[in-house]
């Protein structure tokens, strides 16, 4: 079907048009059918057909921009599809968890659709400014999202903690940013890339300006040193939430890190001394990120916790394309961000489920769990096992692509400059593997205190087996969305690649 | 339609994996039916494989992953050193289930069928493999089945020994992981095809690249492989995990597991760095003489008769290192040659060890004795075991162990080295020593007193059934060599010639 028949000039940010509607009209919804589930249903339709609208788009290879602002091509298209995969998985079960029920209906949809809508005009945007202005407009429709547990007090320490370092690491950001419009000029990326090739050498105060976003963008990331918050938020937070953090907010960030630094970078890279500045710089970032991310995953015994640390770790991993910084690298990256929602979003789901149930957030609680949901603990083992990486699931596909990138050089000879980095992460997925087993352990070999089979609501299953299916699916057969993260890759790059 | 037979010895374990996984409940009991049907289907698919008359060229080849950077393909081959792997993957997995009829009956019996048979699905994809992506696979989905199956059905350290056993090889995975890396993409920079990780296309391009290259890139792989071997001394999880093992995951992961090893380092680091085996060849020398050495000191020192047999297998891997490290067609042949034997024997020495644990209530040496009288047929399957691993000839580990060390004294030779051979004496007399003391204490002599041997009985049916199969062939093996060393030889021809010899 030709899209630009219905949707016409706007057809570039036709998928986002749906959500507005349902941010606009679902506290209405609510207010005058005084029905969640009403509003629930309405909120999950539009999101489905906004998810179909992109997938429709996305499969015609459509471009094109929209009010001169928005830029529709093959990288935001698929990441756009994945934050409608996370706003859908997240809307299956916000009706259900005993979590998410307690708050006001109408405001905590209306919220969620803006965030989303935040996400994807950042995929869309190509300004500096507009980034900002949708990466803000996530993130203040998050804060106000997770201090929606009201009664609980882990929940309203997330929320201030979350909108403080929220509140500096825009401060940071946009100081930054300054500092850059005030050397090139220009808050336009592709301007801007072709800015940093006249460059004859490194400038001190790019320098400051480039840290500082990072910086900034790095609290979005829960890049380390900037990881603070995030396992108490995610920890605070209502479960479908924090998966909606892990698996969406996250995966925006990193989206930025591409959309801004790739870009403007990517041509320099191992040409001068500033790509290369640039590159240890995120490679030093990564390294440590996934290091501390995993070594201090293994002391949590909070469940929430421990998915949150490994999260800052999967990140570090993600940040390998911005250390290698090549059209490989994206494409391998795009796809562990996409296995990532699966596995990530399976496990906190999972969480979410058992805690309708009555089971508590501890690891230890856990014990005994194959007796008493077969099907739950079969399905934690295996999203586990894929976020450590064991064949054959969807996160060992994706790191294999993902770690193999890092010794890709130029027309695929080994470029040893990041085989440190590839050792770190290789090393880091093998610790990673022992916290993991940890939990299978306390589910299959632990003792429960009894074997009372645990029910979960319906709608927590039905999320939890698009998941597995994801995991597996892209696992065994990983062609069906790789290619469309090497069209994105192209997309975004081909034009600053010689 | 031709028959994709090479694919069927992957799918049809996999089929039976899910369908005794599935039989919960009442149902559990006749897991081991099925297993055995499907273990016995297997094997004879594998006997089919071996005597076609075709069976070099036996090869499927899938196209899988695609990209406009990398081509990945389901393809598997089989050739003369993979059909005797293949054959004793088979071989044992049916006999394990055959073995177990009875021990396994206690707990979850299908989970226990499951385990052995997903076990096999990656074994066969391991020795049948003919592209590196599936290789790394299929290597790493051997290892969850062997997590549960020590966790679940092992000793009482099963979890210590299954978490180390499980990162231990996880990590040296990773570190072949990045070897593979290496050599896939320098293959495609020296052919400019792009990366393709067929063995076909990185092989032959590898054997002729830089031997800096190739000396960096064969430590990243054999160490991946010699953790799992296990060499010395990079040994230490596997005494846990025989230890604690359940007796037909010992079977098995002495049996064909460890030889992943072996062949691993032949199948890619021969193949694809020849220079780079001759680089390190005195570094893969003096860790085999050390393993050999070392495992059989080690076996005098135990109490347990299992961790006896645990050592006795580092210094048995550490013979097929030896071979391997000869360099020379010869020593290679015997080194494969040892590793078949090895399986066969291991087979038999963990199911005594398995016996007599259940049947007697403990393992430990020192409380045993005069076993003979009591359980005569148990005493003579441990008789022949013993007899067949320290190298009687006439059994098939007489010609595995006489072939390397005549290799490796032909190469000392050449190289005026000829005093290194007091290693293998050493080793030769400290294993008669081990295995004919071991025998002393636990099956004759007077019958122990330390323990209650009133409910100790002899070997059952299917018990008797399994090992004689494996004594069968080991004597089989024994008089007529030939029977494997036809396979072995024409594969020796197509390996690389090594400058080093």
């Amino acid at each position: 079907m030709d899209m630009t028949a219905i949707f016409g000039d706007y057809t570039a940010i036709a998928p986002l048009v749906f959500l507005i509607v349902a941010a606009l009209i679902l506290p209405g919804v609510q207010l005058l059918g005084k029905n969640r589930n009403i509003t629930w249903a309405v909120g999950l339709v539009l999101a489905v057909v906004s998810m179909v609208v992109n997938i429709m788009m996305l499969t015609d290879g459509y471009v094109g921009a929209a009010l001169d602002l928005f830029e529709y091509n093959a990288y935001s298209g698929l990441l756009i599809l994945l934050f409608s995969i996370v706003l859908v998985l997240m809307l299956l079960v916000s009706n259900a968890s005993v979590e998410t029920t307690r708050f006001n209906t109408g405001a905590y949809y209306a919220l969620i659709f803006a965030a989303t809508l935040g996400m994807m005009f950042v995929v869309l945007s190509s300004d500096l400014l507009t980034i900002f202005v949708g990466v803000e407009l996530t993130s203040i429709s998050s804060y106000a999202a997770v201090s929606m547990k009201r009664n609980d007090p882990r929940a309203a320490e997330a929320a201030v903690k979350y909108v403080v370092v929220g509140g500096m690491s825009t401060a940071l950001t946009l100081y930054g940013i300054s500092m850059i419009y005030g050397l090139s000029g220009t808050t336009d990326i592709a301007a801007l890339a072709a800015w940093v090739q006249t460059l004859p050498e490194i400038n001190l105060l790019l320098g400051v300006g480039i840290v500082a976003m990072v910086a900034g963008y790095g609290f979005k990331i829960a890049a380390v040193p900037f990881h603070m918050w995030a396992p108490d938020v995610y920890e605070g937070a209502a479960t479908p939430l924090s998966m909606f953090l892990a698996t969406g907010s996250k995966k925006m960030g990193l989206s930025v890190f591409f959309q801004i630094f790739l870009v403007m970078f990517v041509a320099v890279a191992s040409v001068s001394f500033l790509g290369e500045t640039v590159q240890y710089l995120f490679a030093i970032i990564a390294a440590i990120t996934m290091t501390v991310g995993n070594i201090v995953a293994i002391a949590q015994n909070n469940i929430k916790r421990m998915l949150a640390y490994s999260s800052v770790a999967q990140a570090g991993y993600i940040l390998i394309v911005m250390a290698v910084m090549s059209e490989y690298a994206l494409s391998s990256g795009l796809f562990h961000m996409f296995t990532h929602v699966f596995m990530k979003g399976g496990a906190f789901l999972i969480v979410g489920a058992l805690i309708c149930a009555g089971v508590g957030e501890m690891i230890s609680d856990y014990r005994g769990l194959a007796k008493k949901a077969p099907f739950l603990a079969a399905a934690m083992m295996l999203f586990l096992f894929s976020l450590a990486g064991i064949p054959p699931l969807a996160g060992f596909t994706s790191k294999f692509f993902l770690f193999s990138s890092t010794l890709y050089g130029m027309e695929g000879a080994v470029d040893s400059t990041w085989v440190w980095l590839a050792f770190i992460a290789v090393l880091n997925s093998a610790i990673s593997l022992y916290y993991y087993a940890r939990v299978v352990k306390a589910m299959y070999i632990e003792k429960g205190d009894n074997t009372e089979k645990i029910k979960v609501p319906a709608p927590f299953m039905v999320a939890i087996v698009i998941c597995l299916v994801g995991v597996i699916v892209l696992g065994v057969y990983p062609q069906l969305v790789f290619d469309l993260c090497e069209s994105a890759a192209a997309a975004l790059l081909g034009p600053y690649l010689l | 339609m031709e028959i994709p037979i090479l694919s069927l010895l992957i799918v049809i374990p996999l089929i039976g994996a899910i369908l005794t996984l599935l039989m919960g409940g009442e149902r559990q009991k006749n897991a081991k039916y099925v297993a055995m049907a499907f273990s016995a289907i297997t094997l004879v698919l594998a006997l089919v494989v071996m005597f076609t008359d075709d069976m070099g060229t036996l090869a499927e080849n899938y196209e899988w992953i695609s990209t406009s950077f990398i081509t990945i393909s389901f393809s598997l081959m089989v050739d003369g050193l993979s059909i005797l792997m293949v054959f004793l993957t088979a071989l044992l997995v049916l006999l394990v289930v055959v073995f177990s009829v009875h021990d396994a009956d206690e707990d979850r019996p299908n989970y226990f069928h499951a385990l052995v048979l997903a076990m096999e699905v990656g074994l066969m994809g391991v020795y049948m493999a003919a592209d590196y992506f599936l290789f790394y696979v299929m290597w790493e989905v051997t290892l969850i089945p062997m997590y549960f199956m020590i966790s679940w059905y092992g000793g009482p350290r099963r979890h210590y020994a299954a978490i180390k056993f499980f990162i231990y090889t996880h990590v040296a995975s990773l570190v072949m992981l990045i070897g593979i890396f290496a050599m896939s993409f320098q293959a495609a920079a020296i052919t400019g095809n792009g990366v393709d990780f067929a063995f076909a296309a990185i092989n032959p391009v590898i054997a002729t690249a830089a031997t800096s290259f190739q000396a960096m890139v064969f430590a990243l792989l054999f160490f991946g492989f010699a953790v799992k071997m296990p060499a010395v001394p990079f040994h230490t999880w596997l005494p846990d995990a025989h230890t604690e093992a359940p007796t037909g995951g010992s079977v098995l992961l002495a049996g064909v597991m460890l030889k992943m090893g072996s062949y691993g380092i032949i199948r890619i680091c021969l193949e694809a760095m020849p220079a780079g085996a001759a680089y390190w060849q005195w570094v893969i020398i003096a860790i085999a003489l050390v393993s050999i050495v070392y495992g059989a000191f080690a076996c005098i020192a135990q109490k347990d008769l299992k961790k006896m047999v645990a050592f006795s297998s580092i210094s048995h891997m550490g013979m097929v290192m030896l071979g391997i490290g000869c360099l020379n067609d010869a020593g290679i042949t015997f080194a494969i040659f040892q590793m078949f034997a090895h399986g066969l024997i291991t087979g038999i020495l963990f199911m005594v060890c398995g016996m007599i644990g259940h049947k007697v209530g403990t393992r430990e040496i020192p409380l045993l004795g005069g076993l003979a009288g009591k359980m005569p047929m148990f005493a003579l399957f441990m008789m022949i075991g013993f007899m067949a691993s320290l190298g009687l000839p006439g059994l098939v580990g007489f010609w595995g162990e006489f072939g390397v060390i005549f290799s490796f004294y032909e190469f000392i030779q050449g190289e005026n080295m000829i005093w290194l051979i007091l290693f293998c004496l050493l080793s030769l007399m400290l294993t008669a020593g081990y295995y004919l003391w071991a025998m002393q204490r636990t099956i004759f002599g007077p019958e122990t007193t330390k323990i209650d041997l009133t409910h100790a009985h002899d070997v059952d049916k299917c018990e008797f059934i399994a090992m004689a199969v494996l004594v069968a062939l080991v004597a089989l093996f024994g008089v007529w060599p030939d029977a494997a060393l036809d396979y072995i030889v024409p594969y020796i021809g197509t390996l690389p010639v090594f400058g080093v010899i």
